[in-house]
């Protein structure tokens, strides 16, 4: 931890975590557009979906559709 | 849903000599697995769970970073967090996955069996030729076969990562541990399936299998001498198990025992509480 920190070493190791979050905020974009309808406005779950890290798509994609 | 409908339809003119109760549960699971697919719950529940493994240890690994980096410390503060076992990461992880994890997956199978109770569905199949427990018993499949994916996706994950960064961790004790939390969740996914077909409203269902899980670890853990043998206390033996620092292996093995004799008992009940309530309406 005394070596001075890069941002470059940290890329590898952050990387995946990064593509996880984004898969999941693609398939809730994604399964948000489809729908029908949501449980409240549609542009709400896409701010939700796009600007709350992990959380925002989890809460979409159990509260978020009204089944028909 | 037509889809699995029409197939149940196919299955149910068939019945008789032609079907038997095996192939029309191996129906049933196929539908359950389908409708998995469908809400893409197969999808995004273990990536939760991979995304909450691998956190754990990164976010180890880099808190003292991040400790220097956003905090506004006087400056020449010294900061000194000893970097933990790796042992001791792992047991982190699997108690994010203990109050995380666990709300994902019952918030997800909340109204199994109640929302197919409002919407109809349930009537539909019940007045086909398949047994309340095939139906109760599909479910349940369905539910364990997501857990123990996710689980063991967002477990090796993060004992991958661990290894990288903070050491290595033996695979035999990553694999005991993850058998006995599986037990564990899998414990709680029955409640969960028990309470859905018991109460009517989802929400009402996944709050008090939350409530009970966590009653159920309190107990064993405030009284480990009485209820050592008791499912709540599988959670604390997989922790000492990712640290290899098992002190009762003979409780454990009544834990595990008690757990298989509970989940038979809460399957059981929601078949009976399900055939009891579709000969009322």
């Amino acid at each position: 931890m005394n070596e001075p920190f890069v941002l470059a070493d940290l890329i590898p190791v952050l990387a995946p975590i990064f593509v996880i979050q984004l898969i999941l905020m693609i398939i809730a974009l994604v399964l948000c557009a489809k729908a029908e309808r949501t449980r409240g406005p549609k542009w709400v779950w896409v701010i939700v979906i796009v600007l709350i890290n992990i959380f925002g798509p989890i809460a979409f994609f159990i509260g978020g559709r009204r089944s028909e | 849903m037509n889809d699995s409908a029409k197939t149940l339809n196919v299955h149910g003119r068939f019945e008789g000599r032609a079907t038997t109760g095996w192939v029309r549960y191996v129906v049933m699971v196929q539908k359950e697995v389908l409708e998995l697919a469908r809400s893409y719950k197969l999808l995004w529940v273990p990536l939760v769970f991979i995304l909450l493994g691998m956190m754990q240890p990164v976010s180890t690994y880099y808190m003292p970073v991040i400790l220097e980096r956003a905090g506004s410390l006087p400056e020449g503060t010294v900061i000194d967090i000893p970097m933990p076992q790796g042992a001791e990461v792992l047991a982190q992880t699997l108690q994010q996955f203990g109050t995380l994890g666990v709300l994902v997956l019952v918030l997800a199978f909340m109204g199994t069996v109640s929302g197919e109770r409002m919407s109809g569905v349930a009537a539909i199949i019940m007045v086909k030729p398949i047994s309340p427990l095939a139906y109760i018993g599909s479910k349940w499949t369905a539910m364990l076969l997501l857990t123990w994916g996710s689980l063991t996706a967002g477990y090796l994950g993060s004992w991958y990562y661990t290894g990288l960064l903070i050491g290595e961790v033996p695979l035999i004790d990553v694999c005991r541990s993850l058998f006995v939390y599986g037990l564990w969740l899998s414990m709680v996914m029955v409640i969960a399936l028990l309470l859905s077909t018991w109460l009517r409203s989802p929400a009402a269902a996944a709050f008090a299998t939350f409530g009970g899980a966590l009653v159920l670890t309190l107990l064993a853990h405030l009284f480990p001498a009485f209820l050592g043998w008791t499912p709540g206390s599988l959670s604390g033996y997989a922790y000492q198990l990712a640290a290899s620092s098992m002190e009762d292996s003979k409780m454990l093995g009544y834990a595990v025992a008690s757990t298989l004799v509970g989940a038979g008992v809460c399957i059981s009940l929601s078949a009976a509480l399900l055939s009891k309530s579709s000969t009322d309406e």
